[in-house]
């Protein structure tokens, strides 16, 4: 928890995010989420995995979820061991 | 100049015939109107434009609508689509405002907004505004500026936001109040009667219960899920498989339903579709240009589409222009940059960039060219013919592209540079502009210079002269200033007239004046012939101000009725300079109930400028007003407001003089000769010193302090200077005994003052002017024009000073009236600490003093008093 903390503060240097949206997502839309990796789930829901250069990005990427009126269920900051996907 | 208004933005969009039907949310929006706001607020494709349509169709009240862009980022720009909204219900609102949007530096956004909500509180309807897509403007100055409206709203306006993110404005708060109305996605999902109507009856499918159940899971209620999948079954005979498999499937509903759609389209439609998708708007033409290809049709395409209800909206009743659905676009959008180079997605932008610059639309072109990243394009529009494209309402995506190129781009071409730099002037940043405007310096160190490279060097100076007449920098206003005007082009009028301003305001502040008229004349002649607003009120105002100083009362009455004029009506609080010099010109000429008019309106408008040490000004002036009606306590209620406005703004405290100037009027006026002396000396006011030796009974020293005064007057030719120092000779004479000589200098001053009538500065002086008025009557000297100003005097009411202040053991000092004030407006002790930066302890001695010289032993008694003497 103090670990995860420490990686939100950070809000102006590169880090990597995994944003878990609702539904498949093909993977053509690499492109449009600025190349994170769109990695679908078992349960339905799609991981959008990536680096993340600053917090203005990260809110720009939220803007094109909801855009394209994807369901949002989290967001969440990627820590050393969660690296390898 | 202004900037071109896109009608199609102001287009409300019609209903689409054969709707579902949404009573419950007609019925909301309905009982809405009786709030400030209704807000709107669910992601993409939840009918929320649709059902806005849908309502103001059946509404009875006048709306206007606003479809907002990326683009309307700026104040600016948002104002001027505000203002455009609300004139085509309410023609010719805001004009004032639209007046002055676009010049280089607007006055601040409140103050727009301030003048908007007046005219609007003047409307005798109701009336709704929409405002489209507010989750496409990311600014705070704009959410700060609907924050304000929203506090100040009057009855008349109901405001509704349309957006896919709540906006920032206090939401809580209107909740609380009940100020606000909201239909959020749990209202708009279509609910599972609204299902089935939509599905079997407008898109006509004849699907059971269970299968709308199904899709209706599905999809969450989301309309345009539903939209999609209706448009995959139109046509098909075996909707069971299709929704058999789209609700078995986990992929994303519009993913999975746009495939669908697309793909049943024919090729043609699909390439139109994909190369269109990148235009925020297209009619056929424009959609002719972005497709190359001589064969296909647009128009044709777009009824198509129309007809086939792929997520196209028509933007006028004429159904010429179209934008798709954000959500739809956005799909097709990421299809294109998939499908194709990126090369050519550029080509595509640059085909929109030239079809929009053939059809006048310059800052769409600009857009286009910026997103083709086609910088010799972008660059040329940027420039602009005559008037830069950032002083058209697009300095913020200016602004953006040039932070987005690399500073070798720039040097390529330092015009950019300087465009800058002038960008930063606009947005205030003065910390940011000088090291812009050196490496275009920098950029431009070569041998020889062409004629636009020359061009620039001039407009280079001129940008530091305007930063220097922000500092008061005389010699940096002056050398900037000729170094611009021997270097810039003959035709580049705007630049060249805001130099000729900015050196006229230089030799203002040098003293020169007849240098600073001819600098204003010029000034003034060459805005108005190309339109520079700003710089016309300016000038104009300078010129006035000059007029005055010569003495040319007449002259400069009509100049500061021009500057009223050209800030409109209701006026735009810059027309404050004007109301005020009309207002002394009115006290000159002994009109002091016009005057105190024109003084308070001056003085209403200009406190809603934040930050001007014009505040000053007309408080000061309208302190002289009650002066002269014989309110001593209101005049110095006034000039403690100043004080302390002066005080709190450090830029203004170089106005301090002018308020212990009067400070001093209104003490001798009191018979508080000794606080007056202590001002005058403080402040180093040799003219209040003469007042305050006359006072004293001391006309030698009087004489002594005015005579080298005079002199330097008459030497520098401030005939307005020479006027009232004579003035005050004379009264010095009359004291110290030397009739003769009064008479003589009474004489010079009444030559002086004939040609234009002045009245106040002679009957101000009281008593000894009067004696002296009727010695020139019967020696004939100007007999008539003296006799004329002995009767103005005799008009005069007795001044009520001298009734009141002999009741006084000794009278309050300015502090003591200011807690005297601020006790009677019944303010405990520890507020008016609060109010005056006073300690407890200082305000509990004042207290005590006050109580004291009014021979009290409470508040209430003390107030009761001051009143009975009139200090209150």
């Amino acid at each position: 928890m103090a670990k995860q903390h420490r990686i939100q503060a950070d809000s102006d240097r590169p880090a990597r995010y995994e944003i878990r949206v609702h539904g498949h997502l093909g993977s053509q839309w690499a492109d449009w989420f600025d190349g994170l990796a769109i990695i679908p789930d078992d349960n339905g829901d799609t991981r959008l995995v990536g680096t993340v250069v600053d917090q203005a990005a990260l809110h720009g990427l939220l803007k094109k979820v909801r855009d394209i009126g994807l369901p949002l269920i989290s967001v969440n900051p990627l820590n050393d061991d969660e690296n390898r996907i | 100049m202004p900037t071109p208004i896109l009608a199609t933005k102001l287009f409300v969009p019609p209903p689409r015939p054969g709707l579902v039907a949404r009573t419950r949310l007609i019925e909301r929006l309905n009982a809405g109107l009786r709030h400030k706001l209704t807000l709107v607020s669910a992601a993409a494709g939840f009918g929320k434009t649709t059902l806005l349509s849908e309502w103001i169709a059946s509404s009875k009240q006048p709306v206007a609508w606003v479809s907002l862009d990326e683009v309307d980022n700026e104040p600016a720009r948002f104002l001027t689509y505000f203002v455009a909204a609300l004139q085509t219900i309410l023609p010719g609102v805001g004009n004032s405002i639209l007046a002055v949007l676009h010049a280089p530096q607007p006055p601040p956004t409140e103050v727009l907004v301030t003048t908007l909500l007046n005219e609007i509180a003047a409307v005798p309807h109701h009336f709704t505004l929409v405002l489209d897509d507010y989750h496409l403007l990311d600014s705070q100055p704009i959410d700060h500026a609907l924050t304000f409206l929203l506090k100040h709203q009057p009855p008349q306006l109901h405001l509704v936001i349309i957006t896919r993110e709540d906006p920032q404005f206090p939401l809580s708060q209107l909740r609380a109040r009940g100020q606000l109305t909201e239909v959020r996605v749990a209202d708009l999902r279509f609910t599972h009667t609204e299902a089935a109507d939509f599905l079997n009856h407008v898109m006509r499918l004849n699907l059971s219960a269970a299968d709308i159940a199904a899709l209706e899971i599905r999809t969450e209620g989301w309309i345009a899920g539903l939209q999609l999948a209706a448009l995959s079954m139109q046509g098909s005979t075996d909707t069971a498989r299709f929704i058999e498999s789209f609700t078995g499937s986990h992929r994303f509903v519009l993913d999975y339903l746009a495939e669908e759609v697309l793909q049943r389209q024919p090729e043609p439609v699909q390439r139109f579709l994909l190369h269109t998708a990148m235009l925020e708007r297209m009619c056929a033409a424009l959609c002719d240009a972005v497709m190359g290809d001589p064969a296909a049709k647009g128009q044709d395409t777009l009824a198509y589409i129309e007809r086939a209800n792929l997520f196209i909206i028509p933007l006028d009743s004429e159904r010429r222009w179209y934008r798709y659905h954000h959500l739809f676009a956005d799909l097709l959008r990421q299809r294109l940059h998939q499908n194709m180079e990126s090369g050519a997605v550029a080509e595509l932008h640059l085909r929109a960039s030239m079809w929009y610059e053939a059809s006048g639309l310059e800052i769409e072109a600009f857009h286009h060219a910026a997103a083709a990243h086609d910088f010799d394009q972008a660059a040329r529009l940027a420039e602009g013919g005559g008037m830069p494209l950032l002083f058209r309402g697009a300095a913020g995506s200016v602004l953006s592209w040039l932070q987005s190129l690399p500073p070798k781009a720039l040097d390529a071409k330092p015009g950019l540079w300087v465009m800058y730099a002038s960008a930063m002037l606009f947005a205030g940043r003065m910390n940011a502009i000088e090291d812009k405007l050196q490496a275009a310096e920098r950029a431009l160190q070569k041998p020889t210079l062409d004629a636009h490279e020359r061009d620039l060097i001039g407009h280079i100076a001129s940008i530091r002269a305007t930063i220097a007449v922000a500092q008061n920098q005389v010699d940096i206003i002056v050398h900037q200033s000729r170094r611009a005007l021997d270097y810039l082009h003959p035709n580049n009028l705007p630049v060249r007239t805001a130099t000729t301003w900015t050196l006229g305001v230089a030799y203002q502040l040098q003293g020169d004046r007849a240098a600073a008229r001819r600098a204003y004349t010029e000034a003034i002649s060459i805005s108005q012939a190309i339109g520079h607003i700003i710089i016309d009120l300016m000038a104009t105002f300078g010129l006035g101000y000059m007029q005055e100083a010569d003495n040319q009362l007449t002259e400069a009455a009509a100049t500061f009725q021009r500057v009223i004029e050209i800030a409109g009506e209701p006026p735009l609080p810059v027309a404050s300079a004007g109301y005020v010099g009309f207002a002394r010109i009115t006290y000159e000429r002994n009109d002091l109930e016009a005057a105190q008019r024109y003084a308070e309106q001056a003085v209403h408008l200009v406190r809603q400028i934040e930050n001007t040490d014009q505040v000053i000004v007309c408080e000061v002036f309208l302190a002289r007003v009650r002066l002269a009606q014989g309110d001593i306590a209101g005049a110095e209620a006034i000039l403690a407001r100043a004080e302390h406005y002066a005080r709190q703004h450090f830029f203004a405290a170089p106005r301090l003089p002018q308020v212990a100037a009067v400070q001093v009027l209104a003490l001798l006026q009191r018979g508080d000769v000794e606080a007056a002396d202590e001002l005058a000396f403080r402040y180093d006011l040799p003219i209040s010193q003469a007042r305050v030796r006359l006072a004293l009974h001391d006309p030698a020293a009087a004489l002594k302090l005015l005579e080298p005064l005079y002199g330097q007057a008459v030497e520098k030719g401030w005939v307005d200077e020479q006027l009232k120092l004579r003035v005050l000779q004379v009264v010095a004479g009359f004291e110290g005994g030397d009739r003769a000589k009064a008479v003589q200098w009474l004489g010079e001053a009444l030559r002086m003052g004939e040609p234009e009538g002045f009245i106040r500065t002679f009957i101000d002086e009281g008593l000894p002017m009067a004696n002296l008025l009727g010695e020139a009557v019967s020696r004939g000297v100007m007999p008539d024009y003296a006799a004329k100003l002995l009767a103005a005097m005799d008009a005069q009411p007795l001044p009520s000073s001298n009734l009141t202040t002999p009741l006084l053991v000794e009278p309050l000092s300015q502090r003591e009236l200011e807690v005297l004030h601020l006790i009677a407006q019944g303010h405990s002790n520890y507020e008016i600490g609060e109010r005056l930066f006073l300690t407890l302890n200082t305000v509990k001695g004042h207290n005590q003093r006050i109580f004291g010289k009014l021979q009290v032993e409470r508040r209430t008694e003390a107030v009761a008093r001051a009143r009975e003497l009139g200090l209150l």
